[in-house]
């Protein structure tokens, strides 16, 4: 019985020199690591914000609102529809946070006012008898839109903290109308809110064509000024790295002349005027021409003022080109083709997909769709985070060692070692399968680890004190080993598996740093269940056949 | 052989662990109720995680803290309830503000920190009182960016539908009673920092909203509810009802003996604390398991044999077992509460204790529960005979 067939003693060292494996790249240096594969160097623990530093925000976005804005729009929208079909009507009212109620002057004309309704959004819920029509939003509706609330928040939040690309935060979506935002190793959070805060600046504006004609060498008149175009950024990054890591760190920011001046990035001439601002953009998405092979478009739309504003601009300049420049970039300069009035207007060229994506979430990203409040916040500095470290480790260590002394002293040097043998693989796998999982390691989770320490040598106890019991009702060495494993295997089983309950709720309940106290707790006794029924028993059955003893040194 | 084994038994024991079982009884019940009494009367030490508010880490750039100073300086500061603890060592305290509400003096402090870190031109006023508006007035007229840069000083992210339209010199910024309560919160911050900042600095900084406070509350409570329920049921399927109830109390037992630690050192009830309660219960059924085991195997072999001597039996044969067991986690426990830092201060005490606890009830909670839920009613009479006969 105790003895492992030969293909399970492979597979145990097998599977333990691929624990060592996983956990290597922990305490590898970095020269070394740079020279291996990808995904194998990604196999590492990381360290949690309350060990590196940084700060952890939840946000909660303010999705009412953004619901009760919509339902404002459509009635406006409704209200407007219903005039254009002379649908005579009492009265249109919001009621907050569900539908809009119409009330119509004559109730013959219902069927009328519902097909006019059907123009404005024929994905509406109609409702309501005789001269009131309720329209609301289905669920499903409802329901996709705040996910793309969220997610374009998520995308504007990246875009805002992560500037440089070098923050590496972790932005996700948390329940229904939350956003979990982590930054490692940041001091300031003022710094951090501001950015949060800090909408980028959409306007759009009419290219100055007589400057253009003239090229980089014409002078440029004082209504006029030269923006680098949004490829020409990508370029100068490319081909010229130093100077654009200086316009990034440049404080105060750079104006976007004297980046063209300066660096000579592809720059065109707008007029310095604004003809509509991106407060005055409601939406912009990507979407597929009706005709022509559906080829892929943007479209926007804008408020009332923006509407009536563009309306104007493009009447008086098609043919010329119109630039929209978020921040300190053009983004796009689509030619103008005809008079854009009605507040919606599409962009087309030869785009892909992605591109028009891409576009869209650019042109979306002038404002955050919903406020954002802040309901958590944890900062931890980084010296805070050393001395975390530090605690832990110390506390690590000092716990494994006396638990190990206490080990040797009961049971001896044989049994005590095996025992203290199985510990430290225990430890191991729980690091590889850490690194594995690339979860992060929090300072609750240094005190999981030592708990694991302190519970991951109770198997080794029940067997060892199962195998004195046997070997006191006069055993041979062998038999008491054989029986004593067997007989106390179900306790170990059991004991484990009831403990294991109590560790996976933690993780399902548990959030921020409780996750990672969970995470390193139910791994280590996972892990444990393995070297407890298979590492201890090959451990045993390889010493009894190399020693044959006569006694058990138990 | 380098040296020998020593055994923390040497050779079977045999106490009458049950037969103290009327003193366990009382002791238990005396111990919950006091517990139970005591969150009651004196109530939990509930860190911000559950009650919401402020925890700022600080550490004096020159020499110590200044207990006194400091808790006079903000306990006037205008932020509400305000505690101090020193936190590791003499140079480190922990400032704990309690929760803001959205009153009117909030708003009064938002205006000191806009004087203080935007110019002393400003002005800020709460809007009309069945609202949380809150309206700002700039010195000069500034435009919609430098709006929001101006107020972001104050911790308060807007959007751009929240501003005021062209270059104006006042900003009502509409938000409802509860968004304000959440800004507060920033707000109290900016001013503690302000406050404290030229002698001190901050190290780390906990803001819990009210609204996600509750929420936290509302998990924890049903994340040990859940825990209880799923280890009960495991052990009752594995085993017999009486198992599953016996280990049910057992975890009840050792989870209000817990909470009663928390009350009696007002401990900081925080989501660590939650964890170690878990913890414990994980410890403790581990252990009442182990138990559990050798008396069904024993059940299977000593049919003939009284229910309490027989559960004595199990519980001495397992004793080496159970004290080796309690001695490897507490000693590594006791390497957390020693060297683990002030952080996880409260929750490696509360493993500590249940190290003991969730021995003791394995024994005379767990196995003393098959005793009153009469687990095998006719090995129970043999146990009866036997007591009948000493007696005569």
């Amino acid at each position: 019985m105790l003895n492992l067939q030969r293909w399970q003693t492979i597979a145990v060292i097998a599977f333990t020199a691929l624990a060592v494996l996983f956990a290597l790249p922990n305490v590898l240096p970095a020269v070394v690591l740079d020279h291996l594969p990808g995904w194998y160097q990604q196999s590492r623990i990381n360290l949690g914000l309350d060990l590196r530093g940084g700060a952890h925000f939840l946000l909660e976005a303010d999705l009412r609102s953004v619901l009760n804005e919509r339902l404002t729009n459509l009635s406006d929208s409704v209200r407007g529809e219903l005039r254009k079909q002379q649908v005579p009507f009492k009265d249109i009212t919001v009621e907050q946070g569900r539908a809009v109620n119409v009330v119509l002057r004559d109730e013959t004309q219902r069927a009328k006012a519902i097909e006019a309704i059907r123009n404005v959004d024929p994905s509406l819920g109609v409702s309501g008898s005789g001269d009131t029509i309720r329209l609301a939003y289905s669920e499903q509706d409802l329901f996709r839109r705040k996910k793309e609330v969220i997610d374009q928040s998520i995308e504007i939040l990246r875009r805002r903290v992560d500037e440089t690309g070098t923050i590496e935060p972790t932005i996700v979506r948390q329940g229904d109308d939350r956003i979990l935002l982590q930054v490692p190793g940041i001091k300031d959070t003022t710094d951090l809110k501001r950015k949060i805060n800090q909408t980028a600046k959409l306007t759009f504006h009419l290219v100055n064509e007589d400057a253009a004609a003239a090229g980089p060498a014409g002078a440029v008149p004082p209504t006029t000024m030269m923006v680098p175009t949004r490829e020409g950024m990508q370029e100068l990054r490319r081909s010229n790295p130093k100077a654009w890591e200086e316009i990034q760190a440049a404080n105060p920011r750079m104006s976007p002349e004297q980046i063209c001046r300066r660096y000579q990035p592809q720059c065109l001439p707008v007029l310095k005027r604004v003809i509509v601002g991106g407060e005055d953009l409601d939406d912009a998405k990507s979407t597929f021409e009706q005709q022509q092979g559906g080829r892929p478009i943007i479209s926007f739309t804008f408020n009332a003022a923006g509407g009536r504003a563009f309306c104007a601009a493009t009447r008086a300049n098609i043919g010329k080109r119109l630039a929209i420049q978020l921040d300190n970039e053009i983004i796009s300069a689509p030619v103008v083709q005809s008079a854009i009035c009605g507040g919606s207007g599409i962009i087309t060229g030869t785009f892909t997909t992605q591109q028009t994506q891409e576009q869209a979430l650019l042109l979306r990203s002038g404002a955050l769709p919903a406020t954002l409040t802040i309901i958590e916040e944890r900062t931890v500095g980084a010296d805070l985070g050393a001395d975390a470290i530090r605690d832990g480790t110390v506390a690590a260590l000092v716990g494994t060692a006396l638990v190990i002394l206490l080990m040797l002293i009961v049971y001896g040097p044989v049994f005590g070692g095996f025992a203290s043998l199985a510990m430290m693989v225990n430890m191991l796998l729980v690091f590889a399968g850490m690194s594995v999982l690339g979860a992060s390691l929090t300072l609750p989770g240094i005190a999981g680890l030592v708990l694991t320490v302190g519970m991951s040598v109770d198997s080794n106890v029940l067997i060892y004190e199962r195998v004195r019991e046997e070997s006191a009702n006069g055993r041979s060495p062998f038999s008491a080993l054989a029986t004593g494993y067997e007989r106390a295997l179900t306790a170990v089983i059991d004991s484990n598996l009831t403990a294991l309950i109590a560790g996976v709720l933690l993780f399902g309940f548990g959030s921020g740093p409780i996750r990672g106290f969970a995470t390193s707790l139910t791994l280590g006794l996972l892990t444990h269940l393995f070297t407890a029924t298979i590492f201890t028993r090959m451990l045993l059955s390889l010493w009894v056949r190399w020693r044959r003893p006569t006694a058990l040194p138990i | 052989m380098l040296w020998r084994p020593h055994h923390l038994i040497r050779a079977r024991t045999n106490f009458d662990f049950l037969g103290k079982r009327k003193i366990a009884l009382v002791l238990s019940t005396v111990i919950n109720v006091a517990s139970l009494v005591g969150v009651f009367v004196f109530g939990l030490n509930f860190g911000i995680d559950f009650e919401g508010g402020i925890a700022i880490q600080v550490k004096a750039k020159q020499g110590n803290v200044q207990l006194e100073e400091l808790r006079s300086t903000l306990g006037h500061l205008g932020v509400g309830e305000v505690s101090l603890q020193e936190f590791g060592d003499a140079s480190t305290a922990l400032i704990r503000v309690q929760r803001q509400e959205g009153s009117n003096q909030c708003v009064v402090n938002a205006e000191r920190v806009m004087k203080r870190r935007a110019g002393d031109g400003w002005v800020v006023r709460p809007g009309p009182a069945s609202t949380g508006d809150v309206v700002f007035t700039a010195p000069q007229a500034l435009d919609a960016v430098n709006w929001r840069d101006a107020v972001s000083r104050v911790g308060l992210t807007v959007q751009e539908r929240q501003l005021p339209r062209g270059t104006v010199n006042s900003a009502k910024i509409d938000m409802t009673p509860d968004q304000r309560a959440e800004w507060c919160q920033q707000v109290a911050i900016k001013l503690v920092e302000d406050t404290i900042g030229s002698n001190y600095e901050l190290r780390g900084t906990e803001s819990v909203g009210p609204k996600i406070g509750e929420e936290l509350m509302r998990n924890g409570i049903l994340a040990v509810v859940a825990t209880l329920a799923a280890i009960a049921i495991y052990v009752w399927f594995r085993f017999e009802w009486q198992f599953g109830v016996g280990a049910l109390i057992a975890l009840l037992h050792d989870v209000l003996c817990t909470v009663g630690l928390f009350v009696l050192l007002q401990l900081d009830f925080s989501l660590t604390a939650l964890a170690a309660l878990l913890t414990i219960a994980g410890y403790s059924i581990n252990d009442t398991v182990v138990i559990f085991d050798r008396v069904r195997e024993n059940m299977r072999r000593y049919k003939k044999m009284g229910l309490i001597e027989l559960l004595n039996f199990s519980i001495n044969e397992t004793l080496a077992r159970t004290l080796m067991t309690s001695g490897t986690v507490f000693v590594a426990v006791a390497a957390l509460v020693l060297f683990g830092g002030p952080v996880l201060y409260s929750f490696s005490i509360a493993m500590l204790w249940g190290v003991i606890v969730g021995t003791y009830s394995s024994i005379w909670v767990a196995s003393a529960c098959l005793v009153y839920l009469k687990l095998r009613p006719e090995q129970l009479r043999i146990d009866e005979e036997k007591a009948e006969k000493a007696k005569a």
